[in-house]
């Protein structure tokens, strides 16, 4: 979005200003030459055109409606082009630490899937909110959704985020070793790493 | 105010957090402000020529001999209001333009100035210095840090690539006390507010040290 947003942002201030002057060169050349056919665009052939057409008329309707979806699709270009960044408490006033929700998910990730007793995890994290699925190993007891919650906070408290997410874990069943290698948590390719969330598979 | 003076008097927190990234708020709020023009005029158009502000006036030509009259009536003023318009158009979008084109501020470092002579460093080379020692750092697979802000206000943005063993904590520990300090004591007593940027290396990327 933000890259859209440098791209656009040029060729949008640069539509208005050719707009403006072919606004300022057809007022004047119409002041000076009266009922010239136009300096650069021709207006008599258009004023003609928009003579004859009602409002009513299908076409009218239907243009409006493209350049009110044009604008819904600028309005939320600009609204969803800002930063969604999560903020580390750096040491002092002076020094700010900010991080990708990407790479919160990758460091939680790794640690959760260090544990003994998790066997696959995947991590979805935001500035707001960190959820954790966990696969257990045969052997992981009912204290995996513990053991992950603990893991998951030990990473946070040494990250000393500004904002702390909420945590959420979801424990699922345990499969033997055959059924883990055709888990959809093995697709590793399939990592979603959108703008907004950040997600990780192994 | 203006942008230099708002950045210079600004406390040191918030020129760190300002040295992030490149802001795009102006971007942000010009899209955003287009946007909701389109939208209205456009939903105007369509309700009008759907008949919801009556049937009569749907049937009405695009250019209606009413509004034209009107115009008319008026030639000086509604040329003068249509130039300013066009003039004020030209006028926002150029700036616009530039403003998202202009590259980002790199300035320089002064280390001291009085009436005779002034030390200056070259924001590209303390920034590579910083960078380079930043890369030395264990779990730092790459660093790259610039010059933002003012010459009067300079900040420093320095993203590390952290490689997958990497201890967050110490890294920035680290970064804290063997980098920033050496380049907050050169620039001593004036502020050298930092933004570091975490990022974590390619899985496989060799776990070296590496400038770029």
């Amino acid at each position: 979005m933000r890259v859209l947003l440098r791209i656009l942002a040029p060729v949008l201030g640069l539509g208005l200003a050719a707009v403006g002057a072919v606004l300022v060169a057809e007022v004047v050349a119409a002041w000076v030459w009266s009922a010239g056919p136009g300096l650069l665009v021709p207006w008599s052939a258009w004023r003609a055109a928009v003579e004859d057409i009602r409002w009513r008329e299908p076409a009218v309707p239907l243009a409006a409606l493209a350049v009110a979806v044009l604008g819904l699709l600028l309005v939320l270009l600009g609204l969803l082009a800002r930063r969604n960044d999560i903020v580390l408490i750096g040491r002092g006033v002076d020094t700010t630490v900010t991080t990708s929700p990407r790479v919160l998910a990758r460091l939680v990730g790794r640690r959760v899937r260090a544990a003994d007793a998790v066997a696959a995890a995947s991590i979805t994290a935001t500035a707001r909110k960190v959820h954790v699925r966990a696969q257990g190993r045969d052997r992981a007891g009912p204290g995996l959704r513990e053991t992950v919650h603990v893991e998951v906070d030990g990473v946070l408290d040494e990250l000393s985020l500004a904002r702390r997410p909420r945590v959420t874990v979801t424990v699922q069943e345990s499969r033997t070793v055959s059924e883990l290698a055709s888990s959809p948590f093995n697709t590793a390719a399939s990592a979603n790493a959108g703008d907004e969330r950040s997600e990780e598979f192994t | 105010m203006s942008e230099l003076e708002a950045s210079t008097t600004a406390g040191p927190r918030r020129r760190a957090r300002s040295a992030v990234a490149r802001s795009s708020a102006a971007d942000r709020s010009l899209a955003v402000l287009l946007g909701v023009v389109l939208l209205v005029g456009g939903s105007l158009v369509a309700l009008l020529a759907y008949g919801a502000f009556g049937s009569g006036r749907a049937t009405r030509p695009l250019l209606d001999p009413l509004v034209v009259d009107s115009l008319r009536a008026q030639p000086v003023l509604s040329r003068v209001v249509a130039i300013l318009a066009g003039v004020l158009l030209v006028a926002l979008g150029l700036a616009w333009a530039a403003r998202s084109l202009r590259p980002e501020r790199q300035p320089d470092l002064v280390l001291a100035a009085d009436a005779d002579t002034t030390i200056v460093v070259d924001g590209n080379a303390a920034a590579d210095a910083v960078a380079g020692q930043a890369a030395a750092l264990p779990g730092v697979a790459r660093a790259r840090a610039r010059m933002v802000g003012h010459r009067e206000a300079p900040a420093l943005r320095i993203t590390v690539w952290l490689t997958d063993e990497a201890d967050v904590v110490e890294v920035l520990l680290l970064l804290d006390e063997d980098v920033v300090a050496g380049a907050r004591a050169a620039l001593d007593p004036q502020p050298l507010p930092v933004a570091v940027r975490l990022e974590l290396a390619a899985a496989g990327s060799r776990s070296g040290p590496r400038v770029v």
